[in-house]
């Protein structure tokens, strides 16, 4: 009994270091594959639109659902404390520093680490990478390489997507209750705004872009078990880069904040 | 829609919002501006922090760069800024740079004075001079220091009324020489009886032997003798008896009322006492010479002087001697002269009297 315990724990230890063992080679032939031709360049742009593209919409309105209950929630808490007129500059700091770039990782998470983990582990499953490694395409290259630089480029252009419809969200809100203009709303918000407080927070999504398309790609094309291993990858897919997302957003503004004093 | 089109529509309306940011964000920064560096040495920036405001005449025209610590304890601050070159028109080697806060717990920001038309320009890397700023903890002390000789002058103030309060109380009740002057009616009676005193002192110097000749030379002794018994006119009736005499032989100097050879009047006076007489009129005029007023003056003197020497001498009711002096009078000669117009009792009724101490014998039966 113990020892089966003890049999069950070792071997967990070991399968979570040989997971990130296999993680750590994995995104070594990814980048490896990367560089050098040939350039799937139509694969890219493929993969740029369906991560992208068409995330802009549901991106956009959570921002905006962010902008609108920042507006709403800080209003009451600045007005009890007296400091009302700090609104717009709350609402777009909370937007740009954290809350746009967190919301655009885990809503691309949920969104495109799902459909890459299934179907890439489809694909597993019905042995078309086999048949892909069999007539000479790398499919880390096709599928893998493709898929991480698409979210590496795709989150930091989400991210500001999400800043500006959270923003202006938030002056819609703000201006129902309290009439002031976009530019007023603007200028107060970013009055004490500087670009380390801007930039670097974008730059940073980046690295949520390549945490849900190694996690996702590599949990996809590790998939065991046929259509039960697909939906396994799918989701271990989303959990597995959300919370890469979170921890690395620790370290990450830690990082900010040391190599980018505002 | 092709997906490259919606691709590239994205990717342009995403990085419109990215330019968009940095220029927002930047502009404040003044980063796509050009600037120049300028330098302020400070005690103490109260807070100040990097990024904050530069403000040119109100208006947000730089940035603060960079504060710096001294390296030595003597040292000072160093608040190095970028300004705008806008602002190189105004801003001269002349201009202070001070430490202000929006409101009393607002942010610090740095608000650069106009420079003089004449100052030289600044360059970069220019220091220019700087203000101590205002901090909280020293208003607040000051004003409790304020606050502090405030009350002790208050509490002086208190202690000057309570004192003025005693003073007039102590006045009131006729304490001390303030309070015996008020209120003690004796002072004012010494000062009167003093005052008398000083009159009768006065009198006495008069008599005195060293101003005696004064007085005599003048005829008279107090400008209402002159007129005490003086009468307007003569009697209309006819006189008793009239003695003439030249002036020039019975007063000492044409000028003056002092008689001499007195002896002229024996005659005149042994009448009067010999004879019951209703009214004598003693009438002196007074040559052309001289001027009317003074003249005047001086007859109605030398009537005096005859009159009080008529009174003193003889034996006779000297309420019934007069005077009228006639002041300068035509055909009297220089000398002027002088005459003694004695009236029966029966025929003296007189004129109103001239003088203010009217005379009883006016009212002579």
């Amino acid at each position: 009994m113990l020892i089966d315990l003890l049999q069950a724990t070792k071997s967990g230890i070991v399968s979570f270091f040989e997971w990130f063992g296999e993680l750590g080679l994995f995104c070594g032939q990814v980048v490896r594959a990367a560089f050098g031709a040939p350039w799937e360049g139509r694969e890219l742009v493929r993969q740029m639109d369906s991560i992208g593209s068409k995330s802009f919409p549901l991106v956009a309105l959570a921002g905006a659902a962010t902008g609108v209950v920042l507006s709403l929630q800080t209003r009451e808490s600045l007005t009890r404390f007296g400091a009302k007129a700090m609104l717009p500059a709350v609402i777009v700091f909370s937007l740009i520093k954290e809350s746009g770039p967190v919301i655009t990782g885990l809503i691309v998470s949920g969104r495109v680490g799902a459909g890459i983990g299934a179907e890439l582990g489809s694909m597993r499953v019905t042995e078309q990478i086999d048949a892909m490694e069999v007539s000479a395409v790398n499919p880390y290259k096709f599928l893998a390489s493709t898929r991480v630089l698409a979210c590496l480029l795709m989150l930091p252009l989400l991210t500001l997507a999400a800043d500006a419809s959270g923003i202006f969200l938030g002056w819609i809100s703000t201006t129902l209750s309290h009439p002031m203009t976009l530019r007023l709303f603007l200028h107060n918000g970013l009055r004490d705004a500087t670009l380390n407080d801007f930039l670097p927070p974008i730059c940073k999504t980046a690295v949520f872009g390549l945490i849900i398309g190694f996690v996702s790609c590599f949990q996809g094309m590790r998939t065991r078990g046929g259509t039960e291993g697909v939906g396994r990858s799918a989701t271990s897919s989303v959990v597995l880069s959300s919370l890469f997302i979170i921890l690395a957003d620790v370290i990450l503004v830690r990082f900010i904040q040391v190599v980018f004093p505002s | 829609m092709s997906q490259t089109f919606r691709l590239g529509l994205f990717i342009v309306a995403t990085l419109a919002v990215l330019v968009a940011g940095v220029f927002m964000i930047g502009s404040r920064e003044s980063m796509f501006q050009s600037t120049y560096r300028v330098k302020a040495d400070f005690q103490n920036v109260a807070g100040l922090a990097d990024g904050a405001d530069v403000r040119v005449g109100g208006l947000h025209e730089g940035t603060v760069k960079q504060i710096q610590l001294p390296n030595r304890s003597d040292g000072k601050v160093t608040v190095s800024m970028d300004l705008q070159k806008a602002t190189r028109d105004v801003l001269k080697k002349d201009s202070v740079a001070a430490i202000k806060s929006e409101g009393l717990i607002g942010d610090k920001y740095v608000e650069i004075s106009f420079g003089t038309d004449s100052a030289a320009q600044l360059k970069n890397g220019d220091t220019i001079a700087s203000e101590a700023p205002i901090d909280m903890s020293n208003l607040v002390k000051k004003a409790d220091q304020l606050l502090d000789s405030a009350k002790s002058g208050v509490a002086d103030l208190n202690g000057t009324a309570s004192n003025l309060k005693s003073i007039s109380a102590k006045v009131d009740q006729g304490k001390g020489t303030v309070g015996a002057l008020i209120n003690d009616k004796t002072v004012y009676q010494k000062v009167n009886a003093g005052a008398t005193a000083l009159a009768e002192d006065a009198e006495a110097l008069k008599h005195n032997f060293l101003l005696r000749g004064f007085f005599k030379n003048r005829g008279y002794e107090d400008a209402s003798d002159l007129t005490k018994n003086a009468i307007a006119h003569l009697p209309e009736s006819t006189p008793m008896k009239t003695f003439e005499y030249d002036g020039r032989e019975i007063f000492a100097k044409p000028n003056e009322a002092k008689l001499k050879n007195e002896k002229t009047f024996q005659e005149a006076g042994d009448y009067l006492q010999a004879n019951k007489f209703g009214l004598a009129a003693v009438v002196v005029s007074v040559g052309m010479k001289g001027e009317t007023d003074k003249d005047r003056v001086l007859s109605e003197g030398r009537a005096t002087a005859i009159r009080d020497y008529l009174a003193k001498n003889f034996r006779l009711d000297d309420t019934r001697i007069k005077t009228i002096g006639l002041g300068k009078t035509n055909g009297t000669g220089d000398g002027g002269k002088a005459e003694i117009v004695v009236y029966s009792a029966a025929s003296s009724a007189v004129g109103p009297a001239v003088g203010p101490a009217g005379s009883p014998a006016l009212q002579t039966k």
